[in-house]
């Protein structure tokens, strides 16, 4: 190699176009070091094995662990990995120290870097600080907030409400109504809990009345309808703020549904039961290796037969031989690979001191799944566009640095240099070609409610299938109090 | 030999270009406590102690603490009661609080007394002093002095965001209300309004 540099360095008259594909061959191979910051399989692995064997605090110790590996580019994702196990771990406060965190980072992330943009072109989108989708970032405060919820710091929990609702006032003013997530079920229904929890049964009313329209409106994709105790929570509320037009036309679209009215669950204490279920998706690459000639459609489709009786991608191989080819263009695009949740609901029983149960079933309340694959529907026009156009680019510039060698070595060396140098800035455009595929994969894939209202006093809690978070906890309950609990379940 | 040296030179601005951006350094600052920094838009140590300046201002101005010394013959006695949080933030209402306080008992026509987070160790610190403490020492209880009034209030938002520009609308509430008749003596607001910017791209 340093022959090859030394014998175009000794160009007279080329002088530019030596130096120019050495420096593109430098650039990408430079931005490719730069750009290795895609997320660890390992990391996440480990990480669901911790949970699976009932221990979160190791996993949001190999979180800790994995900070160089998230790297500058993700401190987003650092934080909302990281505070979302910290919750599970039941270390509340620092769980909200690091999504606070996320999501002022967040808000710098709104500043796009030029540089940063230029490198993600030239390599891959990996090179760019992630921002997180919409729908994680309301999550960032739905976490928040159960976790002051949780600490019964509902004062709090009702600043996250607040931000919440600012967040998704934005979103809809930004997103075309019917086109996409501008609106979260989920995230209001919450808000309403919290808001009936410190006694404000005007605001529960309104982000009760928000969650069932942000329902209504998500139907088409969101695999989540109304959860029937929403229902219930319309009747009771409207019904105490005497909004008789309101209650009536509730009364009339919910006549099956069962109800209690507020001066009878005022005497009460309620038990709500966040159940996060499963895993949310994760995202592996798509090639799409476009070929420019018919021998290089040969060899396209011979190396796809190879991977496909070899199951997997291997990176090296098609490295090695689209470099030589020099005639393929690689796209890398996400795909959302679902890992469903095998529970479709708890059952959660308080029984009191004279061993008499109440029982009650969870019910859906959000599908993360379903908010990852509108999301990324979304976003993948663009991602498309950005990834042709990204492929189009790296190839030119490699094509430039290898005629530029080519001239600079003079006819007896051009063969052999136009192949090295080929192998070299084609086979680092293949290489760096990766699809972006970080996402917040602590997340589960659904999350349940379920809610129970019983008389003032001692309860042992029993939630089955259970899982980490719950284990035979004694409660002491006082009238008009909401405790708020939170549950893993794996499967 | 020259033009190796260029070519060489140039790779190494291409290598040190891509490498740049990547140091950073940490520089601290001593100034003065009492400088605006305005460095996020949101609340901060300097719209409490302006707030709690404006509002003891406005409240020693009202007649409500004239009237009272008159009548009674002695300096009022207030207790804190809640500040409630109705923002869009985690607002340390402590702070605010004990700058007010500050600021009220400073201008010695008000006396203070201990608020209901307070109480409940200072009862017990008597309780322990007559279990341990020499008896000319001892604290005797039924000794409090109640309050005359309770200083209510709130700290509330209203956000405003678009294109990158957010406006940030802050209101303090505080109401001085006499215990014995539950008659509102006094009526405090101070309104902040902040805009914050931010560019959409970045060198």
């Amino acid at each position: 190699m340093s022959q090859v540099l030394s014998r175009f360095t000794h160009g007279g008259s080329v002088r530019w176009s030596v130096a120019s594909p050495i420096c593109c061959s430098v650039i990408l191979a430079g931005l490719i070091l730069l750009a290795g910051c895609g997320p660890s399989t390992n990391r996440y692995l480990l990480i669901e094995q911790s949970l699976l064997a009932g221990d979160p605090a190791l996993a949001a110790a190999i979180v800790e662990q994995n900070v160089k590996e998230y790297g500058t580019k993700s401190r987003v994702l650092y934080g909302m990995d990281r505070g979302m196990t910290l919750q599970l771990a039941g270390d509340y406060q620092q769980s909200n120290s690091v999504l606070e965190q996320a999501e002022e980072e967040v808000e710098r992330l709104y500043t796009r870097i030029i540089r940063s943009e230029t490198a993600a072109f030239l390599t891959n989108d990996n090179a760019l600080p992630y921002e997180g989708d919409a729908y994680e970032h309301v999550m960032i405060n739905v976490v928040k907030a159960l976790n002051y919820a949780v600490q019964g710091q509902i004062q709090e929990a009702l600043v996250e409400a607040r931000r919440i609702d600012h967040r998704l006032n934005l979103l809809s003013d930004k997103v075309r109504e019917g086109s996409g997530y501008r609106n979260d079920g989920f995230a209001r229904y919450l808000s309403g809990m919290l808001y009936e929890a410190d006694g404000d049964l005007n605001n529960a009313f309104i982000a009760y009345r928000n969650a069932f329209d942000a329902y209504e409106e998500m139907r088409g994709w969101s695999r989540t309808p109304a959860p029937p105790s929403l229902r219930a929570d319309l009747l009771r509320t409207t019904d105490a703020l005497h909004l008789t037009a309101e209650f009536q036309r509730y009364r009339q679209a919910f006549p099956d549904v069962a109800w209690e009215p507020v001066t009878t669950q005022e005497q009460l204490a309620q038990v709500v039961l966040i159940s996060y279920n499963g895993r949310a998706p994760r995202k592996e690459d798509i090639y799409l290796d476009l070929p420019i000639s018919l021998d290089a459609l040969q060899l396209v489709l011979l190396n796809r037969g190879l991977s496909q009786s070899r199951q997997r991608w291997n990176r090296g191989t098609d490295t090695v031989l689209y470099g030589l080819s020099g005639q393929v263009v690689r796209v890398a695009l996400p795909r959302l690979v679902p890992q469903k949740t095998q529970v479709p609901s708890e059952s959660m029983t308080l029984t009191d001191l004279s061993g008499r149960p109440v029982a009650v079933r969870s019910e859906p309340a959000l599908n993360v799944t379903a908010l990852a694959e509108k999301s990324l529907a979304d976003r993948m026009p663009l991602i498309t566009a950005k990834a042709l156009a990204r492929a189009a680019t790296k190839f030119a510039l490699a094509e430039g640095a290898t005629r530029g060698a080519q001239q600079a070595a003079g006819k007896d060396a051009a063969p052999w240099v136009g192949l090295l140098v080929g192998l070299l800035t084609k086979g680092l455009a293949v290489a760096s070609e990766e699809a972006d595929k970080r996402s917040w994969q602590t997340l589960p894939d659904e999350i349940h409610v379920a809610r129970a209202w019983v008389a003032p006093g001692q309860y042992q809690v029993s939630i089955q299938p259970s899982g980490h978070g719950n284990e035979a906890q004694l409660l002491t309950l006082a009238p008009g109090q909401t405790t708020f609990l939170i549950q893993r379940v794996m499967q | 030999m020259i033009q190796n040296t260029r070519g060489g030179l140039r790779i190494a601005a291409c290598a040190v270009l891509l490498l740049s951006g990547c140091g950073h350094e940490t520089k601290v600052t001593r100034v003065d406590a009492g400088l605006v920094t305005d460095l996020s838009g949101r609340w901060n140590d300097s719209d409490s102690r302006m707030v709690a300046e404006s509002m003891v201002k406005e409240a020693l101005e009202y007649p409500w603490l004239g009237n009272f010394p008159q009548v009674n013959r002695r300096q009022p006695v207030v207790v804190v009661g809640t500040v409630l949080n109705n923002s869009h933030e985690h607002i340390n209402v402590q702070t605010f609080i004990t700058d007010l306080e500050r600021e009220l008992t400073n201008s010695q026509k008000v006396t203070f007394v201990a608020g209901k987070g307070e109480r409940d160790e200072i009862r017990t610190e008597r309780k322990e002093q007559a279990m341990h403490a020499r008896e000319e020492t001892q604290k005797a209880p039924g000794k409090e002095t109640g309050a005359d009034y309770m200083m209510k209030g709130s700290i509330a938002t209203i956000l405003d965001e678009a294109d990158g520009t957010k406006a940030i609308f802050y209101q303090v509430d505080l109401q001085m209300i006499d215990l014995e008749s539950n008659v509102k003596v006094w009526f405090g607001q101070k309104k902040i309004k902040k805009v914050v910017e931010k560019k959409r791209t970045s060198f």
